[in-house]
């Protein structure tokens, strides 16, 4: 969710280089299964990638899962497909959205509000099983938010 | 108020703004074309304040945890059926639909370090109303070795 297109930022800065990774991620176990692997694997990142203003992002933007064009992909078509899964050896289902929505935003401080504050979201929920990093089968869900 | 992006950052895998979620965060119904992702109290995104501050790994412009209270996305009405492999790597037979978004989420006031500047707090609550729908779709699909 952000005040700003992500998808357009991400499309603007395309080209620039450098090395993603903020490690800054939440640790994540690889699944939420019963057996006793479960703190040893993390699901990996789909192989796709394009080029992000700071290293390689590995995500589709939404559309069809055909690779067809679609507004709210302007890298254009995908012939191999547009898996809207952010994690590879995955079985299992997904849901996606690009949305436009607005609402009230305050300053907590000022207690100033904006009735009209606009967000933009690519969300998706993964949910099913994977094969994580310590090459066992996991069940998972997980959210790209 | 400035701006607000909201993600939970980038793994060391390379695992791009994804979290693990409870597994009744989910509901999925594809015959019907329908489904629900419901989260709440989830303290683990940051405001990263733009989407290239997120991606930057010396993060600019500063790093907060926000608190989300609420996320609520429906996904519902069938517009179209795709079903699609490229025969070695990806498949996947999905539905497109419309969506709805609820969301309630707050960023604490801020101060340096945390931020190059103090900020005042924030607070969104989303209008569901508004919702336009891009694009939304649910499916079953298979990647990778699991293909």
């Amino acid at each position: 969710m952000r005040g700003i297109s992500r998808r357009a930022l991400l499309q603007r800065t395309m080209g620039a280089g450098a090395v993603l990774g903020s490690g800054l991620w939440a640790p994540g176990v690889a699944g939420a299964d019963d057996d006793h692997t479960k703190q040893c694997g993390v699901p990996l990142p789909i192989p796709f990638n394009r080029p992000g203003p700071f290293g390689p992002v590995h995500q589709y933007f939404p559309g069809p899962i055909d690779g067809s064009a679609w507004p709210t992909d302007t890298t254009g078509t995908h012939p191999e497909g547009r898996d809207p899964s952010t994690i590879t050896n995955f079985d299992g289902f997904v849901g996606q959205v690009d949305l436009n929505f607005s609402g009230t935003a305050r300053d907590t401080r000022t207690g100033v509000e904006d009735l009209f504050y606009k967000f933009h979201t690519d969300s998706r929920f993964i949910i099913g099983d994977f094969i994580a990093s310590d090459q066992k089968r996991h069940k998972g869900a997980f959210a790209f938010l | 108020m400035g701006a607000h992006s909201y993600d939970p950052g980038t793994a060391p895998s390379f695992l791009l703004w994804t979290i693990e979620i409870p597994k009744g965060s989910v509901h999925v119904d594809v015959d019907a074309g329908e489904a629900t992702l419901d989260l709440h109290n989830v303290c683990s995104l940051f405001d990263a304040f733009t989407v290239a501050n997120s991606l930057n790994p010396l993060h600019p412009m500063g790093l907060v945890t926000s608190f989300m209270k609420s996320l609520r996305i429906e996904w519902s009405g069938i517009k179209r059926m795709r079903s699609f492999t490229n025969g070695s790597t990806f498949r996947g037979d999905f539905v497109e639909t419309s969506a709805r978004i609820e969301l309630t989420i707050t960023t604490p006031a801020t101060k340096p370090p945390f931020t190059p500047a103090p900020e005042d707090g924030f607070e969104f609550e989303a209008d569901p109303a508004t919702t336009i729908t891009n694009f939304a779709q649910i499916g079953h699909e298979n990647n990778g070795s699991l293909f």
